[in-house]
């Protein structure tokens, strides 16, 4: 129960809300929840208590910018030396896989992650959409754009929990626009868009400037006179504002996501273990490392959210590649493997896929300032749990990381995997365009050996 | 589209049709006819009353229709009530459905019984079978992948196809589908030498594991027809064989009783004049499975709701409409006097379906939604205590057409049109073009120009913004598929994206009709302005012409049906194109206008959603939209005078609350349909109700939320309750669902809060004088403010003791107005 006015919560350590988010995007992220979505919400059966949530979960971790492929998952041990870079290779506790030394956690945890090395179609575009989407901005644009992952499941599944969004995007403003696009509802409508913990959509969410009490008296005041028929109204929203409107309330005094987003409420040793949570900048106009971020999208998929997204750090390193790796990637890993067992620990690696890559990969010859330069040729993934086959690699790349020399992946057949995590058959959930089209969410099918 | 095939109902009545189909006709032109005298019982085979039926060699089949006339002069289906029999016998068989199987070559007599004894003869002839004609690809093969649902979207109709094997979406493409079959994959999917081994058919009939599943039985008619055609050499047939130019149903209309059955026999009308029954090769769908369902052989049963309902045929990409009528009650019921076409038009149909009407509403029912419909906006008060005091039996005519005249009414519509025309800012530099192109459209509301005038200066937008803004038009709609995509939703009603890529599954558009519309506009071009986000429109000198999407080759423009039009260098093609959507006898131009200004009255479109007028989604009322489309024809196009009609109809005064039969009617209009308030309207009106200001940015303080001039003013309200991005040119980008975001937005916001509590609103106001003998007035004055009445003496008690509960004056006002903001009286216009 509420019963501050409003008070400042802590955020990615110690940053207040506001602060934490400058520019009110004006997402609101609730679209998801229908009538009907409210209604099975609440019908929901109850929660098996071994398990700390039972709905399928898709965190997408943004590497914004283009990670260098060879500098991390796919270390090129045989290349000559202005290829290979400054990284060796180390064991991973999967006998045959290697992974670069900057994650010596991550390698300890290999049996639990899968890594694609090969691929295929990325666009070079400094953009997130094709991750989070699976398609390009032009694509279907006059009739509004693809949708993200996020937004084709709060359509097609709607909300865990009535009060906590399906589609949550926590992705920080940035300067480059397009790295902190927490994903598009396209077609679907704003309805559909991530829910963003910024804005007047995340304000009225705590109670401004009056009390629950007033506002239950409200609530009567209102019911005392609203006499009108509801069942005149042949478009249903009557109703729905009724029920919508007790919602509401509800909402108000549950503080479910406020809490999800508020890790004074999680053990400190757990934050701890995701190691420092300051959204540190590295560079100018891109997104900082924020650790706290994972651990924040962990607990919104346990309060009920299916879909988080995140944008961590900026990898494009034209210049310094290998002290960005070093940043970046050591910061990474501690925050990931710090998810890997804490999804374990909790017993949602099963149920919760994580996904870890960026737009595009980089350039196999190093340039003369130490840097790598956009490849769209080949890319890489890092991909956890979701009930996926783990402790393998897929695909390779030739001998110096230009192409995909073995089982080239196409960016659709990433999503469509994630997709079959989330529980949604690609081949007959389909979403309907406002001209009335069906469309398929992706055309490519799963990565057949992850499923 | 309706135009089309209402002219189409009425050929084939005219010329095919027996007495017995068009006599329950509306749109048929033929007074009902009279009936037989002998029997009460007749065929309906859709031909000439005394042609024979005739089955063309041993793949002919016929679905017999036969009917009774009843007392009541309406005719009831019994094909499946009578008893069939076949003289001489070895000639024919006929299943108790009515289904005709050749047997043997020769003339035969089919005779009909009905269980009280009523007879009926119709000849039959079967041809020889002696020579069996090749079977033909197009006209035979490709269907059967439509019907077994092959060819779907979700399956080996994909672009990928399906597991290696793909067809043409819905079999458009049968010359693709006879290189997939037969071809590709070196063949090994057809097996002349031993027919039934071919993995076509072992597949299909699931010998070998199919991902589809089994799609046909071994011995059905498909099998034996597949298998023949493989045994035959797999036969394309030839380019000049006839091919299917149209379908008919039959009937085309019944009035049928709830729960009551009818069989439908659609038949296949080929370019040599030959005619075939399709019945059970074509697909069906009912618009409405909660009133009457359809099955595979286009059997229609209905079920216990009454109203109308239409069940739509298709094949070969053509489509035929059977409607059917179920009246609520036979008697008929108590209506209005009609008050203009509009009204008979309505009525009519009520009076079919037996639906009585609500009365008419009452005037501050009247003024209110009529003031919100017109000019975006609640009625004031001082208007509203003037129109609730005049006694003139003319006010409300006379309330209309200040209205029309308005400012307010010019600015709502010019937002209307502003958004479908995607008026929005790219960047700040977009500014001054759409503020332009907003008060460019305010100017041709205002001035009521007429809409074909309206449409032309859009689409054939030249020069630079400042001297013609609609070229603002053309800087948003950069690509020429996104031209033709918008221009044929916005201005004809027809969406035409999927004959982008494949031929329009329902609908009769290709993908070279869709190329030749673009072909209008294959020579516009942009150069630079005074700036690079204000460029110049220009048409290119030269002969306008488009590649066509398969074949290569330029195609000529030429109108969607319309005829190729050979333009001359030295003219716009853009002139030409709108020359003919402007023309009287367009079939789209006119009713896409009218449906669209329908919505916006009547909540649902006749042909619902309004941008989406094709024959698979028919007018709930083809002589309403008839009507107001010639209507709006012969005026010239004066919008404000297709408005005046339809708010001064008795069935736009209808009340909304309903009696105890048309609680149930959802798009008969027996009713008037409540509709949320737009987000603008909704803004505006609670900032009126207050007696607040909302400020947008880089707008004068006052400016209402209508008369923004594009939609990139930054606002959480606006967006949150449903206001379109203009990203797309289609209506339903505006969402009037609610959804939590709303309900927290009105109960629990600042923006709320503030409004209500601010210093100059009405709350301090109300709150103000401190005896409260001036609450009684004062919450009139609110109800009057708000819902243009005044309070029931049942909420004029509630509202007084809550003030009186209530220490904080002003916070108890601030709740009041809080309630009556959130009651759906208030947040509908009803």
């Amino acid at each position: 129960m509420l019963t501050v006015l409003g008070g400042a919560r802590r955020l990615c350590d110690g940053v207040s809300r506001r602060d934490f988010l400058t520019i009110g995007g004006l997402s609101f992220g609730f679209g998801g929840l229908s009538l009907a979505g409210v209604l099975r919400a609440q019908d929901a059966a109850p929660r098996d208590p071994s398990r700390s949530s039972q709905h399928k979960g898709l965190i997408n971790i943004f590497l914004a910018g283009g990670p260098p492929h060879q500098d991390m998952w796919d270390i090129k041990t045989d290349a000559p030396s202005e290829i290979r870079g400054e990284f060796r290779a180390i064991p991973t506790n999967v006998s045959g896989i290697e992974i670069c030394e900057v994650f010596p956690q991550l390698a300890a945890r290999m049996d639990k992650a899968a890594i694609i090395r090969s691929i295929v179609g990325c666009k070079d575009r400094h953009e997130s959409y094709q991750c989070l989407s699976g398609w390009i901005p032009t694509d279907l644009s006059n009739v509004g754009g693809r949708p993200s992952i996020g937004s084709a499941v709060a359509k097609l599944k709607g909300p865990v929990d009535p009060s906590v969004p399906p589609y949550v995007g926590l992705a920080n403003n940035t300067q480059h626009r397009p790295w902190s696009d927490p994903g598009n509802a396209g077609f679907l409508g704003a309805a559909y868009a991530p829910f963003r913990p910024d804005g007047p959509g995340m304000e009225n969410m705590t109670l401004q400037g009056i009390t629950l009490d007033r506002l239950a008296d409200r609530r009567r005041m209102l019911t005392s006179i609203d006499s009108m028929r509801r069942d005149i109204d042949v478009s249903g929203a009557m109703q729905g504002m009724d029920a919508f409107g007790q919602r509401a309330l509800d909402v108000l005094t549950s503080s479910k996501l406020l809490d999800a987003l508020d890790l004074s409420k999680e053990d400190p040793a757990t934050v701890a273990r995701y190691g420092d949570g300051k959204p540190y900048k590295y560079q100018y106009d891109g997104a900082p490392t924020c650790n706290d971020h994972l651990l924040i999208a962990r607990r919104l998929i346990e309060a009920g959210a299916r879909c988080v997204s995140l944008s961590y750090g900026r990898w494009d390193s034209h210049g310094q590649n290998f002290d960005l790796v070093r940043d970046h990637g050591s910061k990474l890993d501690q925050c990931l493997s710090a998810l890997i067992d804490d999804l374990a620990d909790r017993n949602m690696l099963d149920d919760v896929t994580v996904i870890v890559w960026g737009e595009f990969g980089r350039t196999p010859k190093i340039n003369p300032q130490a840097g790598r330069d956009h490849w769209s040729q080949v890319n890489a993934a890092y991909m956890v749990g979701g009930g996926m086959k783990l402790g393998q690699v897929i695909g390779a790349t030739n001998r110096l990381g230009e192409y995909a020399a073995q089982r080239p992946v196409e960016v659709q057949e990433v999503i469509a995997t994630l997709y079959h995590n989330m529980g949604i058959n690609i081949t007959s959930d389909l979403l309907q365009d406002p001209t009335g089209r069906p469309q398929f969410l992706v055309d490519k099918p799963p990565v057949s050996e992850l499923i | 589209m309706q135009y089309l095939h209402s002219t189409l109902s009425i050929l084939l009545c005219g010329s095919l049709a027996t007495n017995a189909l068009c006599s329950d006709s509306e749109t048929g032109p033929n007074p009902p006819a009279a009936i037989e005298p002998t029997s009460s019982l007749q065929f309906q085979t859709g031909l000439e009353p005394q042609q024979a039926v005739v089955l063309r060699g041993r793949d002919a089949r016929w679905q017999l229709l036969v009917g009774k006339t009843q007392s009541n002069d309406r005719i009831k289906d019994v094909t499946r009530e009578v008893a069939y029999t076949v003289e001489p016998a070895n000639i024919a068989s006929i299943s108790p459905t009515g289904f005709i199987t050749p047997l043997l070559p020769g003339i035969a007599t089919i005779s009909v019984v009905s269980d009280s004894g009523e007879q009926a003869n119709h000849q039959l002839e079967v041809t020889p079978f002696d020579i069996d004609e090749p079977v033909n690809f197009p006209n035979q093969v490709a269907p059967v992948f439509t019907k077994l649902s092959c060819n779907g979207g979700g399956c080996h109709g994909k672009a990928a196809g399906q597991n290696g094997f793909r067809l043409s979406l819905l079999g458009f493409e049968p010359k693709e589908d006879y290189e997939f079959l037969v071809n590709e994959s070196r063949g090994r999917r057809l097996f002349p030498a031993l027919p039934e081994k071919s993995l076509l058919l072992t597949k299909a009939t699931a010998q070998v594991p199919h991902g589809g599943g089994r799609r046909m039985e071994e011995d059905s008619y498909e099998y034996r027809l597949l298998r023949r055609w493989i045994s035959q050499g797999m036969p394309y047939g030839n380019e000049n064989d006839s091919r299917v130019t149209s379908i008919s149903v039959h009937p085309q209309q019944r009035v049928m009783d709830r729960s009551a059955t009818q069989q439908l026999m659609i038949l296949a009308h080929y370019s040599d004049g030959r005619i075939e029954d399709v019945t059970r090769v074509a697909q069906y769908e009912s618009n409405d499975a909660e009133m009457a369902s359809v099955d595979v052989q286009g059997f229609v049963q209905t079920q216990d709701l009454a109203g109308d309902v239409t069940v739509m045929a298709r094949y070969q990409g053509q489509v035929a409409v059977f409607r059917a009528t179920l009246p609520l009650s036979p008697n008929r019921p108590l209506l209005p006097q009609p008050r203009n076409f509009i009204d008979s038009a309505v009525f009519a149909k009520l009076d079919q379906l037996g639906i009585a009407t609500s009365p008419r509403c009452d005037d501050s029912t009247f003024i209110r939604r009529v003031t919100l419909d017109l000019a975006g906006r609640l009625p004031s008060l001082e208007e509203t205590n003037e129109f609730l005091a005049d006694t003139g039996d003319d006010k409300r005519d006379v309330v209309i057409d200040r209205l029309l005249e308005s400012q307010d009414y010019a600015e709502f519509f010019a937002s209307k049109w502003s958004q479908i025309l995607r008026n929005r800012r790219n960047n700040e530099a977009f500014k001054y073009g759409s503020f332009a192109f907003h008060d460019w459209l305010r100017g041709q509301i205002y001035d009521n120009r007429s809409y074909a005038d309206m449409v032309r200066e859009i689409i054939a937008a030249s020069g630079n913004l400042s001297v013609h803004p609609p070229v603002a038009w053309y800087r948003q709609v950069t690509d020429i598929n996104q031209q033709v995509e918008d221009t044929s939703q916005l201005f004809l009603g027809q969406r035409i994206q999927c004959a982008r890529c494949h031929h329009h599954p329902f609908e009769r558009w290709s993908q070279k009709d869709y190329a030749q519309i673009s072909a209008f506009f294959s020579l516009v071009s942009k150069k630079p302005g005074p700036s690079p986000d204000e460029p110049i429109v220009f048409s290119r000198l030269g002969k306008p012409s488009a590649p066509h999407p398969k074949l290569g080759g330029a195609l000529l423009p030429a109108g969607l049906g319309g005829p190729e039009l050979d333009i001359a260098e030295t003219i716009d093609p853009r002139q030409r194109l709108v020359d003919w959507m402007v023309a009287p006898e367009n079939p789209y131009f006119a009713p896409s206008l009218v449906n669209r200004y329908w919505k916006h009255f009547f909540g649902r479109g006749l042909v619902d959603p309004e941008d989406d007028m094709r024959v698979t989604n028919p007018a709930s009322n083809p002589e309403l939209l008839t009507a107001l489309s010639q209507h709006f024809i012969d005026s010239g196009f004066d919008i404000r005078d297709l408005v005046r009609q339809m708010v001064t109809s008795e069935t736009y005064q209808l009340a909304s609350e309903a009696n105890e039969v048309n609680l149930s009617d959802r798009r008969n209009h027996s009713r008037f349909y409540p509709k949320r308030l737009q987000a603008e309207v909704l803004l505006d009106s609670i900032d009126t109700l207050l007696g607040t200001h909302s400020a947008f940015e880089g707008m004068p303080a006052g400016s209402r939320g209508v008369a923004l001039p594009d939609t990139s003013f930054a606002s959480y309200f606006l967006t949150v309750f449903g206001r379109p991005e203009a990203a797309t040119a289609c209506e339903c980008e505006r969402a009037s669902d609610a959804n939590l975001a709303q309900s927290l937005h009105l109960l629990n916001s600042k923006e709320m809060q503030s409004k209500l509590s601010d210093v100059s609103g009405f709350a301090t106001r109300f709150a103000m004088p401190q005896p409260s003998a001036e609450d009684a007035s004062q919450i009139e004055e609110i109800y009057l403010r708000a819902l243009s009445r005044r309070p029931t003496s049942g909420e004029l008690q509630k509202v007084l003791e809550y003030l009186a509960a209530n220490s904080d004056r002003r916070s108890g006002y601030e709740d009041v107005l809080w309630a009556v903001v959130n009651s759906k009286e208030f947040l509908f216009n009803h």
